[in-house]
């Protein structure tokens, strides 16, 4: 009885604090996107527009670690038994590859383009079931500065 | 070509349900296979018990030593005498296969009926218990459960829902802990059964022993004390056997149906030293 109420209440928790953490980072990461719609974001390989303003570039990224919650590993591990998308964790992993972008844009704010994006994903925990799982989501690319750009060519 | 930023206007790249939903139908899916699957095997456990004979069951367990796991044994007189009580008991009620009494110390005021024949007495019950005829109730009640053989069909149901647990959920997962738990909630019914069963065999042969049945409520009487001593009555509802004041009055109603009378009992330091010897 006693272990059935632990976890009706780490469930609850996890449901209630989880979601209002999800929500706070959703409406944080939808107005940076917003603010950073001018800095063009592309996983071309080479810059768009005349190379011959180019004045520097510079690899740039952005990572974060995002930690599931009690209620979504419970249902994660539900979801397990049946098979079938585990919609618990995609919030957990759109969230972690957007906030990585936006990191990797914040690092360099007066870049014209950033350009040969690439995102690399990696479990914390290993599938370590005693652990609670978080993922880690890299972003790097290139940054690419023009002549007539107010940006400080970095001293190499 | 021209770059045109833009944000996209939906999320295609998560679901849209809501997870508490999911949860609802998932839980009621697992939990309702989990009971499905168990009261199906746990019907076919009570029709496999009884097939085997005491005689298979004592090969069966003949080499593996349950009532170690409890604790120290307690080679005394005590136990002598205990076992001699057991025999004539059985005898009393036609129970004739050999059962093997087991002292062991501890403050638990309890006693186990175990595969293979093996009765566990606490130490604790012989030192609370006021009189020998409440010993005998409780002797008496694990030799029920042996002549019910619910100790086969508690390790036989407790297998396979280990069995189940395990393969739907793995071995040590929040998931298999839920279930296991409310599991047991589950079974709580029929482990009360098996106990007021147990209760009316060992009214029987109380009966039979002494000619009347005074003395067998003493040990509900005791846990009742106790438990008013140390305040907890709560998760009662949950107990395995059915909650005490409830036990006792259903005892009173069992022998006034059978027509038992109830007489004078013995008090136990008339047949045990006990203080001397645990």
């Amino acid at each position: 009885m006693e272990n059935i109420a632990v976890i009706v209440i780490l469930v609850s928790l996890g449901y209630f604090f989880g979601r209002m953490a999800e929500n706070k980072h959703y409406q944080s990461i939808r107005e940076r996107e917003q603010a950073f719609l001018s800095l063009p974001t592309t996983s071309t390989k080479k810059p768009m527009g005349n190379i011959d303003h180019i004045s520097h570039v510079q690899l740039v990224h952005g990572n974060v670690v995002i930690s599931v919650d009690y209620f979504k590993r419970f249902l994660a591990t539900l979801r397990n038994i049946f098979g079938g998308p585990i919609q618990a964790y995609e919030t957990l992993l759109d969230r972690a590859r957007r906030e990585a972008v936006l990191r990797l844009k914040e690092s360099c704010p007066d870049a014209n383009q950033i350009i040969n994006l690439r995102l690399e994903t990696s479990s914390i925990s290993k599938g370590d079931s005693e652990r609670i799982g978080s993922v880690e989501v890299l972003a790097y690319g290139t940054a690419i500065y023009h002549q007539d750009s107010n940006a400080q060519a970095p001293i190499l | 070509m021209k770059y045109q930023p833009s944000l996209p206007e939906h999320n295609d790249n998560v679901s849209h349900h809501h997870p508490v939903r999911e949860f609802v139908i998932l839980i009621f899916g697992v939990v309702g296979l989990v009971v499905i699957s168990f009261l199906i095997l746990g019907l076919f456990v009570d029709q496999a018990v009884n097939y085997i004979s005491p005689e298979d069951e004592a090969q069966l367990f003949a080499k593996v030593d349950l009532s170690g796991a409890f604790g120290d044994e307690e080679s005394s007189t005590t136990q002598e005498l205990l076992q001699q009580l057991i025999d004539s008991l059985g005898r009393c009620h036609n129970i004739l296969f050999p059962l093997t009494v087991h002292l062991i110390k501890s403050e638990d005021i309890n006693a186990l009926a175990l595969p293979g024949g093996d009765i566990v007495i606490f130490s604790a019950l012989l030192k609370q218990l006021p009189s020998i005829n409440g010993l005998t109730f409780v002797l008496a009640h694990e030799l029920g459960h042996f002549k019910n053989r619910d100790h086969l069909r508690s390790m036989g149901r407790g297998l396979v829902l280990a069995a189940l647990i395990t393969y739907f959920a793995g071995a040590n997962s929040d998931v298999s802990q839920m279930l296991a738990s409310s599991m047991t909630l589950g079974q709580t019914k029929y482990s009360q059964s098996r106990e007021s069963k147990a209760d009316e065999t060992a009214l029987d042969i109380l009966n039979c022993y002494y000619g009347h049945v005074g003395g067998a409520t003493d040990l509900f009487e005791t846990l009742q004390q106790e438990e008013e001593g140390s305040g907890s009555e709560l998760f009662h509802y949950f107990d395995s056997h059915p909650e005490i004041q409830k036990r006792i009055e259903m005892i009173h109603a069992l022998s006034k149906k059978q027509g038992y009378q109830v007489g004078e009992t013995q008090p136990l330091n008339d047949h045990f030293a006990i203080q001397d010897t645990l």
